[in-house]
């Protein structure tokens, strides 16, 4: 039993991460943009397929691979991705920061079904599943007789790190203060001389990014990666950055932890669990809202007469 | 410019002329598209629709115009539409697939309507009219196999299980809004799904299969249907079928829009304190929006149960629920025209995009996109209210 409730706290904590990553790159886009960008997880899941290609690119024209190589072209992935971020916020989705959010939401739901499709045409044989390789492998050291994996410990060291320095980045930098600006009151942050394309872009950047690493420990956790999981991605981690509180960074990891965390028990200790997984998740996320209407740690909407 | 002075007065015999012409031009244009095969041909229809739109965007007046002889002569205007509804099925003759492409626009229009009280006039999002439209296909299913009921008895209780559903969503809407209560729906609908996908006794992924076919009078709707030595195929019973619901839900969307509960909504939208300081009821209209949207959905989807006699969890995903939306928003929000042909169009033009085979989904999502981008306000926006009196 104790094996067992190690183990699947060493799973919940690592999905967590991954939700968590997820989540804030919603939270961040939201928070300046008011704009659901509901095909966050769709740029996410791009990223593996990116590194795919770049490490089959890299093999087949520098005739090297190897682990220091696959370093490289993950980081190309996840910079790739920051990239198509930019893109597609000026393109798309900032002609729609002032409409209606439901026309938003539609657009880029529709968004969504446009990088699905393209993966699965630009990429060789793309409506099939793609093997993705553990980032790293084997034991990192053993809790009791639970072996605790070097990729658990590397998806829960970076996903630390990357908190801690995406809070380090808004709080102590320049541009962290106008993003933070910005996502306070756009109106007053122009009055005040602060450029809101530029805001846009670092925003998009770095929620693109961090989303792209979460969708490159997901595909890597999963050991396979298909065109079609940014739905479900996306549906989860917009789930748990709405249950924690759209627009805060600690709700959006809150919300993270305990999405994993319902799955992770449901799996557990449901008979058939695996399959009504997303039951389960579903259910506490319209529990949740139903109490805290705003999600756990967001800003109680003030009605103004 | 044309005169403005007879556009707010069409002569009789003007407006007849313009309802009837314009109305089978409409349908003319409907059977081509219908029949359209080969890429240049849907582009070129396309590019003439975009057109239309362009000019109506341009010449705001002959919308007005439309309106004004519409409104002069409404029996003509009836009249003609019931004709071209009513004919349509012999004008295409023996092609199913054609109207098998009318029947499922029609039972979109359907579900466009009903999700169009919430959407459209009281502006509160609703990802979940695909469970709605799943729960009413599965209760009637589930009703004709396991005990045999009629169709026509089945639509009544599934209509009631998915309203039952319908309250039960709206009440979270009494507490969350915009994106949180979007996502209680989403929440709502990807449950349901799930659910279906994972029972036993709901087929798991497979689905149910066999339902039977309903039959009136004696009449089978399997069998061919034939009126006055014209031999139409099966698909007209069902393709009539579903004009009455459309009928049906053309009138209740009309008689709710101008009634107070309309008018309810339609303040809810606009500001939801203001409403609630004018003595509105604002929790039991969220709710009620909820419940109209559920029921007629649930007949949309009993009618697409008993149609293709085959239902799997798969044709009630949040994606079905992302169409609807898109349908309304494309539209035009609480315009009931408007609603209706963007049902039509969306359920129209993906199958018409095979002609670029792989690409269609690729197509269809930067279609939506560009669309909204171009013309947020959808295709037909609304229109303001008239009260009495000359318009």
């Amino acid at each position: 039993m104790a094996e067992l409730l190690v183990q699947q706290l060493v799973n919940w904590i690592t999905l967590g991460c991954i939700y968590a990553l997820l989540a804030i790159g919603f939270s961040l886009i939201f928070g300046v943009l008011n704009v659901i960008h509901f095909s966050h997880g769709d740029v996410a899941m791009t990223a593996p397929f990116i590194s795919l290609a770049m490490a089959q690119l890299l093999a087949t024209a520098v005739g090297v691979s190897g682990p220091v190589w696959l370093i490289i072209a993950v980081l190309a992935a996840v910079l790739a991705v920051g990239i198509i971020g930019i893109v597609l916020d000026k393109v798309v989705i900032r002609r729609f920061r002032d409409a209606p959010a439901m026309m938003a939401l539609v657009a880029t739901v529709a968004l969504g079904i446009v990088i699905r499709e393209l993966i699965r045409h630009l990429y060789p044989q793309g409506s099939n599943p793609h093997a993705f390789p553990r980032l790293v492998s084997g034991v990192a050291f053993d809790v009791g007789t639970v072996p605790i994996s070097w990729f658990a410990l590397l998806v829960v060291l970076l996903t630390t790190a990357l908190v801690a320095l995406l809070f380090f980045f808004l709080k102590m930098t320049p541009l962290g203060l106008r993003i933070r600006a910005a996502s306070e009151d756009r109106v007053v942050a122009r009055m005040m001389g602060i450029r809101d394309t530029r805001v846009f872009r670092a925003t998009f950047f770095i929620a693109s990014a961090i989303g792209a690493i979460a969708g490159l420990l997901f595909a890597s956790y999963a050991g396979v990666t298909r065109f079609d999981f940014g739905v479900m991605a996306g549906l989860l981690g917009f789930s748990a950055a709405v249950i924690g509180g759209l627009g805060s960074m600690p709700g959006a990891i809150l919300g993270g932890l305990i999405i994993a965390g319902i799955e992770v028990l449901a799996q557990t200790f449901v008979p058939d669990g695996a399959s009504y997984r997303l039951v389960f998740v579903f259910l506490l996320v319209i529990v949740v809202l139903i109490f805290r209407p705003a999600g756990l740690l967001g800003r109680p909407v003030m009605e103004k007469v | 410019m044309h005169a403005p002075a007879s556009s707010a007065a069409p002569g009789i015999g003007q407006a007849i002329a313009f309802t009837v012409l314009s109305q089978l031009a409409g349908a003319a244009f409907l059977y081509f598209v219908l029949k359209a095969e080969g890429g240049w041909q849907i582009v070129g229809l396309l590019a003439l629709l975009g057109a239309g739109f362009y000019l109506l965007e341009r010449l705001p007046w002959i919308t007005d115009y439309a309106m004004a002889s519409m409104a002069r002569v409404p029996l003509v205007t009836l009249a003609t539409a019931a004709v071209v509804v009513l004919g349509f099925p012999f004008v295409v003759g023996s092609n199913t697939y054609v109207l098998h492409l009318l029947i499922v626009a029609q039972l979109y229009a359907v579900l466009a309507l009903a999700l169009n009280f919430q959407l459209g006039s009281a502006n509160i999002p609703n990802f979940a009219t695909g469970a709605s439209y799943g729960i009413g296909a599965y209760v009637s299913a589930l009703l004709a196999i396991n005990f045999g009921l009629s169709f026509w008895l089945t639509l009544p209780l599934a209509a009631l299980a998915a309203t039952l559903f319908g309250f039960v969503i709206g009440i979270p809407s009494m507490r969350t809004r915009d994106t949180y209560l979007a996502l209680v729906t989403i929440a709502f609908g990807v449950v349901v799904q799930q659910l279906l996908n994972n029972f036993d006794w709901t087929g798991g992924p497979n689905g149910l299969v066999g339902i039977p076919a309903p039959s009136l009078f004696g009449h089978s709707f399997a069998d061919p249907l034939v009126v006055f030595g014209w031999k139409l195929p099966s698909q007209a019973n069902f393709y009539y079928l579903s004009a009455a619901l459309v009928v049906v839900a053309i009138i209740t969307a009309h008689r709710l829009h101008g009634s107070r509960i309309g008018l309810a909504w339609n303040a809810l939208r606009a500001d939801e304190i203001a409403a609630k300081a004018q003595g509105i009821n604002v929790a039991w209209y969220k709710v009620l929006a909820f419940a109209v949207d559920a029921f007629l959905a649930a007949f949309a989807g009993t009618i697409y149960a008993f149609y293709v006699s085959y239902i799997s969890p798969d044709n009630f995903t949040f994606l079905v629920s992302v169409t609807i939306m898109t349908m309304v928003i494309v539209g035009g929000m609480d315009n009931i025209f408007g609603v209706i042909v963007g049902a039509f169009l969306l359920t129209i033009l993906p199958e018409k995009l095979r002609a670029f085979a792989d690409y269609r989904l690729l197509f269809f999502g930067v279609v939506i996109i560009g669309f909204l981008m171009i013309r947020p306000q959808g295709l037909f926006p609304q229109r303001m209210r008239r009260y009495g009196g000359e318009p």
